[in-house]
């Protein structure tokens, strides 16, 4: 599990852009989206690519992009319940 | 203004009276994708003209939003009692030849020719060619609210009483770049367009174009009036309108001040509407907020799908039918209306008489425009305000191979050539880098200008409120990176932040975030030109008392489309880029000039030039001039070069003349560089002979004038003098 958080963490450097944060003070529990990074909708979407990629799992519902995007410790979550193959 | 002739195509029909018809039948037009194949999936709900519609006498290289656009222009201008062009074309367009460019890259093809009609500009080009239009041709992109934001800014021209007539309207087509961003964005509701329904889950893109004659001579006969236009700018977010439907508002209410109209004077309201969950709820919230009693009220989206920067004039047109109608269309595609918006949208066509109609657009970047449109003899169209006042420079900026502002104008004034690519960490250097984190190089350019410009006025404690941009290609990287991965991934992975990056407007929209600038955000994009119509635009535009306004161009070079968009860079060349900003208002006190345009036309008009010398004899005296820039972009030299000589022979100055671009290195705003280098000319107060193979030349009250000559397609004159 914390492996994932940790690539997690790295993926979401690269594809944000996200200059002045490291993998360390990465928080995976403080909120994502809205919080201290200035993670918007556009970097939702952005995450949501990156997961089908990366991952093979569509998130196309608003309201459960919500939950899955409220901490990095929550999509990790949701990646780990719906991997195909992965025991649930 | 009075609106004398009108064409429309869209998904629809062709025509008036065939978008009468299937408005009046509550049918919609959206179906399944068939323009291209997607590689995955079926394909999505769009609203595709159809190909009976198109004129098979068009070019083949003729890209489709040309062909639009040429559709419409031909209904609209085919009314004999028509005797003269238009003075001018003013066109709104997001992605120009954007399908023809993404076949040739899919081909791969490096023919340079090929390319010739990508830049938006091409389109209005081309338009003022089949309307033998000699005039100004200006291209107005701010995404989906481009028609509207034309037609405002037509309506303003208009009422300077400098131009007659003036052909305005809107116009794209569909594309992968528009179908798959949209996607990309999750924007795009997969059971077709249902705006203001419980259950609507996005837009259907569409294509389609509408033009709009409008005249200040009231004819025999005529469609409708504009009575006004509202402009404003959520200064928000890139791509998200504000949840509270703020800059909606302030768009309705100006277009209803600028008219004179209380809210209770609109019949009908043309909504947005584009079916977005968003949108639609920002909309209606802006919509209660000002009527105290809603009128009808429906989006026709649902119908016709969103046309994007075609969206506005068609749905100015379509206003113009529910007013010689009295139609007002229905809302199809609606079956259950969201409770939530506090609104009864009118579920089937209603027959009653309409006097004025209130259409609204709004478009990435948090670009709002609304207009008032009034049924012909409705009401008294307002006199004709000249706008004379030159607009005012207290902070100037320049970004260009040299690097910043001191090192390039350090290096002009030496005479020294500033081409080459700005250094990224240059243009970075003065920004937050959370702030900048998703912005590639033409944001980044245009953030770092304005950021400068306004640092060095004496106005640094009123933030700019108005934003008046030019960008000759727009996002370069943002377009090519999200064709590239779209490309890549087999159509399945394109990214959002390259698609929102991609629009014209996006480095203006940065722009107003920034500064919290909520008045009018208008980005024109006019190859070569783009800083003159920018500069054209403010001038019209600008109206306020209090925050100044800045007026900025950016270019980005781009290693693979440049050499191949750009007629004046060859591959062999090196890449240059940068950008001018400033920093204006109308007030004379502490600044260090001013600026204005006095000449803007086609070389094609008739003894072109000797207009122009006339012209600047009426302003002032030939000895005023201190110093001539004159541009000539490398593509046009055979045409420019015998311009400027009969130039020179007519006006008989013994000011010097420098063809600035061999300093400034080719790209289409060089003409804002060039610009900038002038404003430090009046700080130094001297013109030294460094720069001009000269004497020193001192900036006098009597030799006090520089002129930044356009040349090539068109002939521009931008004139700055001493306050």
């Amino acid at each position: 599990m914390s492996d994932l958080i940790e690539e997690l963490k790295v993926k979401l450097i690269e594809i944000l852009n996200l200059q002045d944060v490291t993998p360390e003070d990465f928080d995976a529990n403080a909120q994502l989206v809205g919080g201290e990074l200035g993670i918007d909708s556009i970097d939702v979407l952005e995450m949501v690519v990156m997961v089908e990629k990366d991952y093979g799992i569509v998130i196309n519902n608003q309201e459960m992009g919500e939950k899955i995007f409220y901490s990095l410790a929550n999509l990790a979550d949701y990646i780990k319940e719906n991997t195909p193959g992965a025991a649930s | 203004m009075y609106l004398q002739a009108a064409g429309i195509i869209s998904a629809l029909g062709s025509g008036l009276g065939a978008t009468e018809q299937i408005l009046r039948e509550n049918r919609s037009a959206i179906k399944p994708l068939a323009l291209f194949t997607p590689l995955h999936g079926a394909p999505l709900p769009a609203g595709e003209v159809g190909v009976d519609f198109f004129d098979q006498r068009d070019p083949a290289a003729l890209p489709r939003t040309h062909r639009l656009a040429l559709a419409a222009v031909r209904q609209a201008m085919a009314d004999s009692a028509l005797l003269h062009p238009p003075e001018a074309v003013i066109l709104g367009t997001t992605t120009g030849g954007i399908l023809t460019t993404e076949q040739l890259l899919k081909n791969k093809s490096r023919q340079k020719e090929l390319y010739q009609y990508h830049g938006l500009h091409s389109v209005a080009t081309c338009v003022a060619r089949e309307c033998h239009c000699t005039g100004p041709a200006l291209v107005v992109s701010t995404a989906c609210s481009s028609g509207v934001v034309a037609i405002a800014l037509a309506l303003q021209m208009l009422r300077s009483g400098l131009y007659k007539t003036v052909l305005a309207g809107g116009v794209d087509s569909l594309s992968r770049l528009t179908y798959f961003g949209f996607h990309s964005l999750q924007l795009v509701d997969q059971t077709g367009c249902k705006p203001l329904d419980q259950n609507r889950q996005g837009m259907a893109v569409a294509e389609g174009a509408g033009m709009l004659l409008l005249t200040t001579e009231k004819p025999d006969n005529y469609l409708a009036e504009i009575l006004g236009a509202g402009l404003s700018c959520d200064a928000y977010h890139p791509a998200a309108p504000h949840p509270d439907g703020q800059g909606a508002f302030t768009a309705m209410q100006n277009a209803l001040t600028d008219a004179g109209l209380p809210p209770e004077a609109i019949s009908y309201i043309n909504l947005h509407g584009t079916g977005t969950p968003d949108n639609d709820l920002a909309e209606a919230k802006a919509v209660r907020r000002l009527f105290a009693t809603v009128p009808p009220l429906s989006s026709i989206k649902g119908a016709s799908g969103h046309s994007l920067a075609a969206a506005g004039a068609i749905e100015a047109i379509v206003s113009t039918i529910a007013i010689a109608k009295g139609l007002m269309p229905a809302n199809t595609g609606l079956q259950h209306v969201d409770p939530l918006l506090g609104v009864s949208p009118l579920v089937k066509p209603l027959e009653a008489p309409v006097q004025t109609v209130l259409t609204n657009s709004f478009g990435f970047g948090g670009n709002n425009g609304s207009l008032v449109i009034g049924a012909p003899n409705g009401s008294v169209s307002r006199a004709a305000s000249p706008q004379v006042a030159a607009l005012a420079i207290h902070g100037y900026s320049c970004l260009s191979g040299a690097g910043d502002t001191p090192s390039t104008i350090n290096r002009l004034h030496a005479g020294g050539s500033v081409a080459g690519m700005t250094e990224i960490d240059t243009l970075s250097r003065n920004l937050p880098s959370r702030l900048v984190r998703r912005l590639k190089r033409l944001p980044r350019m245009t953030l770092s200008l304005a950021v400068q410009a306004h640092l060095d006025s004496d106005l640094t404690e009123l933030k700019p409120g108005s934003v008046f941009m030019g960008t000759g290609w727009g996002g370069l990287s943002e377009t090519h990176d999200f064709l590239a991965r779209l490309a890549e991934s087999k159509e399945q992975f394109p990214s959002p932040t390259d698609f929102v990056g991609s629009v014209h407007n996006g480095p203006a929209s940065q722009v107003a975030i920034m500064f919290g600038a909520t008045g009018p955000n208008i980005t024109t994009s006019g190859g070569d030109y783009s800083f003159e119509q920018a500069l054209l635009a403010a001038q019209l535009m600008f109206d306020d008392q209090d925050r100044p306004a800045l007026v900025l161009v950016a270019e980005e070079g781009h290693e693979t489309f440049s050499p191949l968009l750009d007629a004046s860079i060859n591959n062999e060349s090196a890449l240059a880029d940068g950008g001018g900003a400033f920093c204006v208002n109308r007030d004379r006190k502490g600044a260090i000039c001013c600026i204005s345009l006095p000449f803007y036309k086609s070389c094609e008009a008739e003894n072109v030039i000797t207009d122009l010398v006339k012209t600047l004899d009426a302003r002032a005296g030939r000895r005023d001039y201190a110093l001539i820039l004159a541009g000539i972009p490398a593509a046009m030299h055979s045409q420019a070069a015998p311009q400027l000589e009969e130039f020179t022979a007519l006006l008989q100055t013994s000011a010097p003349i420098v063809p600035y671009r061999q300093l400034t290195g080719q790209f289409a705003c060089a003409s804002a560089v060039a610009t900038a280098l002038a404003v430090s000319l009046f700080v130094s107060g001297t013109i030294p002979g460094t720069l001009t193979g000269g004497p020193d030349i001192a900036l006098t009250e009597s030799c006090h004038k520089i002129l930044v000559l356009g040349l090539g397609q068109y002939i521009t004159a931008i004139e700055l003098c001493r306050p």
